[in-house]
């Protein structure tokens, strides 16, 4: 299934150049302090998809639905993508990780965009769960959605947090597994294997689909699984690489975990992703 | 007088303050880790159940469901016994519940987010494991956390009372089964960060909370057919501490006496040892609690017994200061 239409209308070609476009951010962020430049340009297509279709606005300049962010370490993608809807301001991003700044690299509750303190990881999918409990019960329609990465699925919360989704039938809950195979210290296979991950979250009670994580169309087809979805939580596991849609960021760092200032050629990638802006959006034309 | 003439037993008393406090605002949730009998939860479970949570034998995901809860617009209650409820999801409390509100947050009033922690200190017969004897600690650490110790089952509901309309993390120690009323509901009025004088007097000064409030009142008794004079202030609130209302009691008298069921280390008496050195030339202090060492399992006056915290010790201790 290949779906050529989205939850709002908005076309592939028009989240993939937004996609694109969160990428230029997220390596603009980055290149003055160094950031987690990666993960953020390897998820720029779930955010498109996340915050430029499938969450509802809701009338008032913010958005319907809920996104908990559970790895602080990917703050670069919802920065990258509220600096393109307008909500931040790419000077101020720009401050990230420079002394006295107010733009945390791994924000605190209550900052636009972070509904939780989200540095301690694995803390995501039981408070987006008790969110999905809380908002099920007072009748809302709004959707949940959380993000963690496979490394966090070392941690034994996560799995607190899907038994409890998955005995409740949380169907308003959908977790988007980072599945990029990328940890602290090396690969996540070498380290402390956590597959099959899908399988993992259909034995806790979960729907499951495993996408190619940087395929909008992919990622339109399961947010459009998850709300057909009506008795059980959705899990969709979405494989990345760190440096997926950026040469020069794989061959600076086969395992980028934290991109140094000076480690990247930061013109080059900057140029290869505004060749890209440009291909799109002469796409668009024809 | 804030103490009642007559002392009554309340042999369940978090299970009428949960559900008084639930059939009076549908806004709150009481949140169980398998262990709602234990904490004596049951009216709610049965006849609120859509007010009642349980999260199965998950101290984390107790914690960090509830912060969730909150964040969708309810109140949660986290109940459990104290040493799961924070030794073992210390960073879910601090956190996922503890960063939401208050000074070096993002915002001024954010999400209430409670917790109550049954059985603590040698409330607990099991040793070691199921003894909580260093939470106040743990948890005053916490910026912006409200910690509150009460002393009977009037001073609890109050409490609770109080937390509902305190924005950000407030860890309450739970009392369960015969819990006696000390406090005269006609006459106490709980504030945070407010201590009540039940004692009045001069020479020795003595400051009690939590379980150990209802120790000091029976050494009390026992030093007051001695012809002992002294005074005791109840301290409920750990946190945020009133420091004037301690350093006056504790300067008006030339001898102090800290008593807390909870190591000495870190609790009643390092906070006061703290609010009076910071003022200097101070009284000495003399801390009377658990020991930094394993505490014996048991019932609580055997426990209590062993570690000199009997009402008859606490007396002769008491007595050998003042003189």
């Amino acid at each position: 299934m290949n779906r050529k239409r989205s939850r709002s209308g908005v076309s592939i070609l028009e989240l993939e150049i937004v996609a694109a476009k969160i990428r230029r951010n997220v390596l603009e962020i980055c290149r003055g302090q160094g950031g987690y430049a990666a993960q953020g340009v390897a998820l720029a297509d779930i955010a498109a998809t996340l915050y430029f279709d499938e969450m509802r606005p809701d009338g008032k300049g913010w958005f319907f639905d809920r996104f908990i962010l559970s790895n602080g370490h990917d703050a670069i993608m919802t920065y990258g993508a509220l600096a393109e809807s307008g909500h931040y301001e790419m000077e101020d991003l720009k401050t990230i990780n420079a002394d006295g700044s107010w733009v945390d690299q791994s924000p605190i509750e209550g900052q636009p965009g972070f509904e939780i303190t989200a540095g301690s990881l694995g803390q995501g999918p039981s408070q987006a769960a008790g969110l999905a409990w809380a908002l099920r019960r007072q009748g809302s329609n709004a959707r949940v959605h959380c993000l963690f990465s496979d490394g966090e699925l070392q941690e034994g919360n996560v799995w607190e947090g899907a038994m409890f989704a998955g005995h409740q039938r949380l169907s308003n809950l959908c977790y988007i597994v980072d599945n990029n195979d990328m940890q602290a210290s090396g690969h996540t296979r070498k380290i402390m294997s956590v597959e099959p991950v899908d399988e993992k979250f259909e034995a806790f009670g979960f729907k499951t689909r495993r996408i190619q994580g940087t395929s909008v169309a992919d990622l339109l087809d399961a947010f459009e699984d998850a709300r057909a979805t009506t008795d059980k939580p959705f899990a969709m596991i979405c494989d990345t690489k760190p440096w997926d849609g950026i040469d020069c960021l794989q061959k600076a760092q086969p395992l980028a975990h934290f991109t140094a200032k000076d480690a990247v050629k930061w013109d080059e990638g900057i140029a290869e992703i505004d060749a890209e802006i440009e291909r799109l959006e002469a796409e668009r034309t024809q | 007088m804030l103490l009642t003439g007559e002392r009554t037993f309340d042999p369940a008393p978090f299970d009428a303050i949960s559900y008084d406090l639930c059939a009076r605002r549908s806004d709150v949730v009481i949140l169980s880790a398998d262990l709602s009998k234990y904490c004596q939860v049951v009216r709610v479970k049965n006849e609120l159940p859509e007010q009642h949570l349980d999260v199965g034998m998950a101290e984390q995901n107790l914690l960090s469901v509830a912060a969730g809860v909150a964040k969708g617009g309810y109140i949660p209650i986290a109940t459990c016994f104290a040493c799961y409820i924070t030794r073992r999801a210390y960073d879910q409390m601090m956190i996922c519940m503890g960063t939401g509100s208050g000074p070096g947050t993002n915002r001024t009033h954010g999400p209430t987010n409670i917790a109550v922690g049954f059985t603590p200190g040698i409330a607990n017969p099991a040793r070691i494991h199921h003894q909580a004897a260093e939470d106040l600690g743990m948890v005053r650490a916490i910026p912006n956390a409200a910690v509150i110790d009460p002393m009977d089952s009037t001073d609890f509901r109050a409490a609770l009372d109080a937390a509902v309309e305190r924005p950000g993390l407030t860890y309450i120690r739970g009392h369960r089964g015969n819990t006696p009323r000390l406090l005269d509901p006609a006459q106490f009025t709980f504030e945070l960060g407010k201590t009540y004088r039940l004692r009045e007097g001069s020479g020795i000064g003595i400051i009690a909370t939590g379980h150990a409030s209802q120790w000091a009142l029976e050494a009390s008794d026992l030093l007051q057919d001695r012809g002992v004079d002294h005074s005791l202030l109840h301290v409920p609130t750990i946190k945020p501490v009133n420091e004037i209302e301690i350093a006056d009691f504790s300067f008006a008298h030339h001898r102090v006496v800290t008593i807390e069921n909870h190591q000495i280390v870190t609790g009643l008496g390092s906070l006061v040892a703290e609010i009076v050195s910071d003022v200097g030339g101070g009284p000495r202090i003399t801390r009377m609690g658990l020991p930094n060492r394993w505490a014996p399992g048991g019932t609580l006056p055997y426990i209590r017994a062993q570690l000199g915290l009997d009402a008859q010790t606490l007396a002769m201790r008491i007595e050998g200061l003042a003189r």
